[in-house]
């Protein structure tokens, strides 16, 4: 079954990403796969309030807003995702007492969103500074109705699909997934398949990211000579 | 007798000034503080139609951790995009009578969440179709309130249970809608039943102290979880979610493990749903 941009089962879209166009916040990166184009704006460490504050690490806090309408319990869901995936990345315990205020705004949706925002949060955590364990990098495969798996679907692809599977890797540790969100109605063996497609999918985006932040940082050190 | 009561009132405080190395005194000797292995669930108990005044309802027991769950349903219109279809709201209310963990007021993150995931799960489960009265006229919008009584731990799973249970419990009166008056009567005498596209069977493992994977953690072991990881399987033999949080290891043998657990679970699970 052909996909509706051509595309093969394992091939990703077109990546692009922006970093540091926010001027008032410490770090952003605008993270683009296709039409899917997701913001991450990064306040650390900075003031906490005292109810949040925590003795021996870093509070961290995501707000995520959709590109349309107000935020509901959905998005409250893809916040916890973003969350628990950066909770032990971030290496808090360097700053103890303070608040990394993570904001994800949608600003354009077309199918593996909630992959894109933690892609984003990566590129945006690196972007202001913050001390990271790893980097982590997600990708979406889904299960069509006719069994065949792809990878990186389309909205569309995505709402005709039998299950849909997140996974989110990080560049040290690629045995245990640090976020994985499988849903549908899918067996061991299409978990497994879609688990090595999303793996794959996962260190092609690593890759990118790396040349990404690399060139950051070169064009800042060619500036400052 | 001095010196029994002595040791008793000691591991009380040590598990209160110092819960992780409370439980490490018990997780490294393999097994759990409340004496269970490692892989074992609490046991289940579920009961159907504990609510009078709701149309479905069920209590469900997970050790200490009580969840109750009431189905309202109401008449009313369909959404212009689906005619045929009716609503299932579900939602999850953590208080403060169920734990200490949670303030008064609006919904916490948690319980948001929690009714969020549920809502998903049962999109699967319940065909809204069943729920049409007339076509875009008049439909059952079903109001599913999960309420937590005493949480000790796998909320969650107790709060699927109890769903599951209630919607199998759930009676809708015969309704029928007069087209000159459009209004809907219904039939109290005549009910019936849904028929579900497939019933779920939840599993939750915790990673404690980043090391030691337990099945069904009660809330000691829960606040010192690093990661969680959720497992539901259908009636069918295939899975409908696997839901892995926080970034604590849980790698993929491991993983293929808990499903297979699962399946034993699912036993239990459904014995307790008869």
């Amino acid at each position: 079954m052909a996909r509706p941009d051509r595309r093969d089962p394992t091939q990703i879209r077109a990546l692009h990403c922006v970093l540091g166009q926010l001027n008032r916040v410490d770090g952003s990166a605008q993270f683009s796969a296709g039409d899917t184009s997701v913001l991450c704006g990064v306040y650390g460490p900075v003031d906490v309030k005292l109810y949040d504050e925590k003795l021996d690490r870093a509070h961290i806090e995501v707000k995520f807003r959709p590109d349309i309408g107000v935020p509901t319990t959905k998005d409250k869901w893809v916040e916890d995702a973003v969350r628990s995936t950066f909770e032990r990345e971030i290496l808090g315990q360097l700053h103890p007492r303070t608040l990394v205020q993570i904001n994800v705004q949608v600003c354009q949706g077309d199918g593996s969103v909630d992959a894109a925002a933690i892609n984003a949060t990566t590129l945006a955590l690196i972007d202001a500074g913050i001390p990271l364990r790893a980097m982590v990098a997600a990708a979406t495969c889904v299960v069509r109705s006719d069994h065949s798996i792809i990878v990186d679907p389309t909205q569309e692809e995505a709402d005709s699909a039998l299950s849909t599977h997140t996974f989110a890797f990080s560049n040290l540790q690629t045995n245990s997934p640090a976020y994985v969100d499988s849903r549908g109605e899918f067996s061991i063996d299409e978990y497994n398949a879609c688990y090595d497609m999303c793996m794959a999918a996962v260190d092609r985006t690593l890759a990118f990211m790396r040349t990404a932040v690399e060139g950051k940082i070169l064009k800042e050190t060619q500036t400052a000579l | 007798m001095a010196s029994t009561e002595q040791l008793t009132f000691a591991i009380e405080t040590f598990k209160r000034i110092h819960p992780v190395e409370f439980q490490r005194r018990f997780l490294s000797q393999d097994t759990r503080h409340d004496g269970r292995a490692f892989l074992q669930f609490r046991a289940t108990h579920v009961v159907k139609g504990t609510i009078g005044t709701a149309q479905g309802s069920a209590t469900v027991r997970i050790g200490n951790t009580t969840v109750v769950c009431g189905i309202k349903a109401e008449v009313s219109e369909p959404d212009v995009n689906t005619p045929d279809q009716g609503y299932l709201a579900t939602n999850v209310d953590l208080s403060p009578i169920c734990s200490a963990n949670y303030r008064p007021g609006a919904p916490g993150d948690e319980a948001q969440i929690d009714s969020e995931h549920i809502f998903r799960l049962f999109g699967e489960v319940v065909d809204l179709k069943q729920l049409c009265i007339e076509n875009d006229q008049a439909v059952w919008s079903l109001s599913a309130d999960i309420v937590c009584l005493k949480s000790d731990g796998n909320v969650l799973d107790a709060a699927i249970i109890a769903l599951m249970a209630a919607v199998e419990d759930l009676k809708l009166p015969q309704a029928s809608l007069d087209p000159a008056t459009g209004v809907v009567s219904a039939d109290k005498a005549i009910e019936t039943q849904l028929t579900l596209r497939k019933r779920l069977f939840p599993a939750t493992f915790s990673l404690v102290d980043d090391a030691y994977l337990v099945a069904d953690a009660d809330d000691a072991e829960e606040r010192l979880a690093t990661a969680t990881l959720l497992v539901v399987l259908d009636d069918q033999g295939r899975l409908a979610n696997v839901w892995k949080r926080g970034a604590g290891t849980i790698d993929r043998p491991t993983i293929a493990h808990c499903i297979a657990e699962a399946k034993n679970r699912q036993n239990a699970v459904s014995s307790a749903l008869e």
